[in-house]
C-alpha cells in the first residue's frame, strides 16, 4: 500500500461484500414469493423484501463506489488523504444511516418510490454523509500537486453523483412530474454519471493491471464517456414514454438510447484492446479477470439487453413486465457490481499484504460460479418475460392466470440464483482468509 | 490521430451539447405535463391518495404507469377496468377476494382513505399516456362472448367475473364454479341468499360477502335466471 490512509476502502468493501449478503437474501425471499411461497408474508412483506432488495444494492455499490475513491484517489494524486478519522467517521454515518433505512422499511417508514424509498429525514443525513466524503477527497485533490484524468473523472463523476441525488426530493403532486424527477436521479445515475465512475475505475485497474500508458489510456477514456452523455442524457427519455409526457420523447428517447450499446462496446472494445497491448504480466489474474470480465458483461447486460426493449415499438408491450427485471439484474451486475468486485481483488492483496487470492481454484471459482449463475438467472427471467408478455400484453389474460402459468421459472431463476450464491460466497470466503489492513509499508505489488 | 487534448475538447462539446438539449426539453415537458395530465383535476383528494400510495409503498409490490415492482397487477387503469365499488370492496379485506392466491397487506383503510385513492386511481386512469398500455391484438381471437338478450348488470362484469367464468368470459380463480347454467340449477331465492351471504347456506364457502345492494342482487341474479 503506497498510502497508510487508503486502508479505509477495506472497510467499505467490507460494508459492500456484507449489504450484498443480505441483498441476496431479500432476492431469494422474493423469489420464494413469486413461485407461491410467500410464507413470510406477515413478517417481511413482498414491498419491503423488493425496497430492501433494491436499496441494499445502491448502498452497497455505492459504498463499493466511495471504497474504491479513497484507494485511488490518493494513489492517483501521489498524498495521503487529508483525514483518516473523518473519513471513519463517514464511514460510520454511512453504515447508520443504511442500517436505519433498511430498518425503517420493516415498519413502514420509507417513500414508496423505486429506488428512492429513503425516507426524506434521512435523504439530508445521506446528503451531509455524501458532502463530507467530496469535501475529504476535493481536498485531498486539491492539496497535491499532481492531478490524472482518472482522479478528476472519478471525481467529478462521484461528485456529479451527489448533485443528482437532489432532483429526488423535490416535492410533487402530480405523479408524472413525481417520476420525471425521479429518473433524473436514478436514470442519470445509471445511465450516466456512473459509467464515468466504471470508466475511470476501470481505467485505474488497466493501467495497473496492463502496464499500458497512461495517455493512451485516459484519451480514449474521454472518447467512451463522451459517447456515454451523448447517449445516455439524452437517453433519459425511453423513461419518458409512457408516463404522462409529451411523445416526442418517443423519438429523442428512442434514438439516443439506442446510442447506449455503443458507449458500452466502447469499453469492451476498449479493455480487450489495452488487455492485448499489456506490457507486464501482474500476478493477480483474478482482478484482470473480473476487469476483462466487467468490461464485456456490461456490454451485454447495459448495452444489448437495454438495447432489446428499449424502442417504443417493443417497449410499449414490455414496459412494467420481468423483461426489466431480465435487463436490470445483468445491467447492475456486469457493469456496477463487477467492477466493484474487480477493485476490491485488485485492492485486497496490497492493503492485506495477503496473496491468497492469487492463482487460487477459489477465486476462479466464484468469478464463474457467479457469472454462470447469474446468467442462468437472467436468462429465466427473461423467459417468464416474454411468456408474460405474450400471455398478458398480447392476448389480454387475466393477471392471476398469467402468474401461474410463468411462477414455475422462479423455480429455475432460484436453482441459478443458489449458483450465483455459492460464487458470491466463496469471494468473501476469500476476501476474509486474506485478513485485515496491514499498516506497515511494503514493496509495490 | 488525435490527441488527448482533442479528445477531451470533444468530451466537452458533446456533454455540454447534450445536456443543455436535455435541460430544453425537460423545461419544454415541465410546462406541458400539467395539459397531458390533466393538472387541473388534481384535487385535494388525489394528493392525499397519492401520500397514501407513496407513504404505504405500492409501488413495492404494483405497478402504475408500468412503473413498480412486478409482484401484483398495474394499476393504471384499475378504475375502469375494476370500478369504484370493486376497488372499495376489495381494498376492505384485501385478502377476502383471491383465497389462496398471493397476498396482499392489510392496511386497514378507513373509508376516507379508500376514498382518496379511488380518487388517485381514477386521475391516473384518465392520463394521456402516449398509447399505452397497448392494444392487446391478438385478444380479438380469444374472446368469444356470445351475445345475450338481457343487458348484463355492471356489477356481474366488474365484480363476478373476476373469479368465475361465464360463457368464456371472466377468469377462473380455483374453486368458482362456472355460471353459465347456474340460473337453471339454483332457484332465484337461492341465489338471492347465496349473494347476500354465501356462508348462510354453505359455512366453509371461500367466496367473500359483498356489501351489494338489494337492487344489485336482484338484478344479478335476474340476470342469471333469465339469460338462460
Amino acid at each position: 500500500m503506497k498510502f497508510k490512509s487508503q486502508q479505509i476502502s477495506y472497510y467499505f468493501f467490507s460494508l459492500s461484500l456484507l449489504l450484498l449478503s443480505l441483498q441476496l437474501v431479500y432476492g431469494l425471499i422474493m423469489a420464494f414469493a413469486h413461485l407461491g411461497f410467500d410464507v413470510l408474508h406477515n413478517i417481511i412483506p413482498f414491498n419491503v423484501a423488493r425496497a430492501t432488495h433494491n436499496n441494499l444494492l445502491l448502498v452497497w455499490l455505492l459504498s463499493g463506489f466511495m471504497g474504491a475513491a479513497y484507494y485511488i484517489i490518493p494513489e492517483e494524486v501521489n498524498r495521503e488523504l487529508v483525514s483518516l478519522p473523518l473519513a471513519f467517521l463517514q464511514f460510520f454515518a454511512l453504515v447508520v444511516v443504511g442500517v436505519t433505512a433498511l430498518l425503517g422499511f420493516n415498519f413502514n417508514w420509507w417513500e414508496g418510490r423505486k429506488f428512492l424509498e429513503i425516507p426524506r429525514i434521512l435523504d439530508y443525513l445521506v446528503v451531509v454523509d455524501v458532502l463530507l466524503f467530496l469535501l475529504l477527497l476535493g481536498l485531498t485533490i486539491l492539496k497535491s500537486k499532481t492531478r490524472t484524468t482518472t482522479s478528476l473523472i472519478l471525481y467529478f463523476a462521484l461528485f456529479s453523483t451527489a448533485l443528482l441525488y437532489l432532483p429526488g426530493m423535490i416535492d410533487t403532486t402530480n405523479q408524472t412530474v413525481d417520476s420525471f424527477w425521479r429518473w433524473w436521479v436514478v436514470h442519470l445515475w445509471v445511465e450516466g454519471v456512473w459509467e464515468l465512475i466504471l470508466g475511470s475505475m476501470l481505467a485505474f485497474l488497466l493501467i495497473k493491471l496492463t502496464g499500458v500508458d497512461r495517455e493512451i489510456l485516459e484519451k480514449w477514456l474521454y472518447i467512451i464517456i463522451g459517447l456515454t452523455f451523448l447517449s445516455g442524457v439524452l437517453g433519459t427519455g425511453h423513461h419518458y414514454y409512457w408516463i404522462g409526457t409529451p411523445d416526442y420523447w418517443l423519438f429523442v428517447g428512442g434514438f439516443f438510447s439506442s446510442l447506449e450499446p455503443l458507449a458500452f462496446l466502447g469499453i469492451t472494445i476498449y479493455s480487450i484492446f489495452v488487455y492485448n497491448k499489456r506490457v507486464i504480466e501482474h500476478p493477480n489474474r483474478i482482478a484482470l479477470t473480473w476487469t476483462i470480465g466487467c468490461s464485456i458483461l456490461s456490454f451485454f447486460g447495459a448495452g444489448v439487453l437495454g438495447f432489446v426493449h428499449t424502442l417504443p415499438i417493443i417497449n410499449i408491450y414490455t414496459h412494467g413486465t420481468l423483461i426489466t427485471a431480465m435487463h436490470g439484474h445483468m445491467a447492475f451486475w456486469g457493469a456496477y457490481a463487477m467492477i466493484v468486485f474487480a477493485t476490491i481483488s485488485y485492492t485486497l492483496p496490497i492493503i492485506t499484504n495477503n496473496k491468497f487470492i492469487y492463482n487460487n481454484n477459489i477465486s476462479k471459482y466464484s468469478f464463474w460460479a457467479a457469472n454462470i449463475g447469474i446468467f442462468g438467472m437472467v436468462v429465466f427471467f427473461g423467459l417468464a418475460g416474454i411468456v408474460q408478455v405474450y400471455l398478458e400484453r398480447i392476448l389480454d389474460l387475466d393477471f392471476f392466470i398469467v402468474r401461474d402459468q410463468i411462477s414455475i421459472f422462479f423455480l429455475f431463476i432460484i436453482m441459478s440464483a443458489l449458483l450465483f450464491i455459492t460464487g458470491i460466497a466463496s469471494f468473501i470466503f476469500a476476501f476474509i482468509k486474506s485478513g485485515l489492513p496491514k499498516t506497515t509499508k511494503f514493496e509495490k505489488i | 490521430m488525435f490527441s488527448k487534448s482533442d479528445s477531451l475538447k470533444l468530451f466537452t462539446v458533446v456533454t455540454v451539447a447534450s445536456v443543455i438539449v436535455f435541460f430544453l426539453l425537460s423545461y419544454d415537458t415541465l410546462q406541458k405535463i400539467p395539459i397531458q395530465t390533466n393538472g387541473k383535476n388534481i384535487t385535494s383528494e388525489v394528493i392525499r391518495g397519492k401520500h397514501i400510495w407513496e407513504s404505504n409503498n405500492c409501488m413495492g409490490c404494483h405497478t402504475i404507469f408500468g412503473e413498480g415492482a412486478y409482484y401484483a397487477p398495474d394499476l393504471t387503469k384499475v378504475y375502469t377496468r375494476r370500478s369504484e365499488n370493486f376497488i372499495k370492496i376489495f381494498l376492505n379485506d384485501p385478502n377476502a377476494m383471491y383465497p389462496g392466491k398471493r397476498k396482499m397487506v392489510s392496511y386497514k383503510f378507513s373509508d376516507k382513505e379508500i376514498e382518496d385513492l379511488i380518487s388517485f386511481f381514477k386521475w391516473c386512469g384518465e392520463v394521456d399516456l402516449n398509447g399505452f398500455p397497448a392494444e392487446p391484438y391478438l385478444k380479438k381471437y380469444t374472446a368469444s362472448f356470445k351475445s345475450s338478450n338481457v343487458k348484463q348488470p355492471e356489477m356481474f362484469e366488474k365484480l363476478c367475473l373476476t373469479c368465475h367464468t361465464y360463457q368464456n368470459r371472466g377468469v377462473t380463480v380455483d374453486p368458482a364454479p362456472v355460471l353459465d347454467n347456474i340460473g337453471k340449477l339454483r332457484s332465484r331465492d337461492y341465489l338471492v341468499k347465496w349473494l347476500k351471504d354465501p356462508k348462510t347456506i354453505k359455512s366453509n364457502s371461500l367466496m367473500p360477502k359483498f356489501p351489494l345492494a338489494d337492487s344489485t342482487i336482484s338484478e344479478i341474479v335476474d340476470f342469471l335466471v333469465f339469460d338462460n
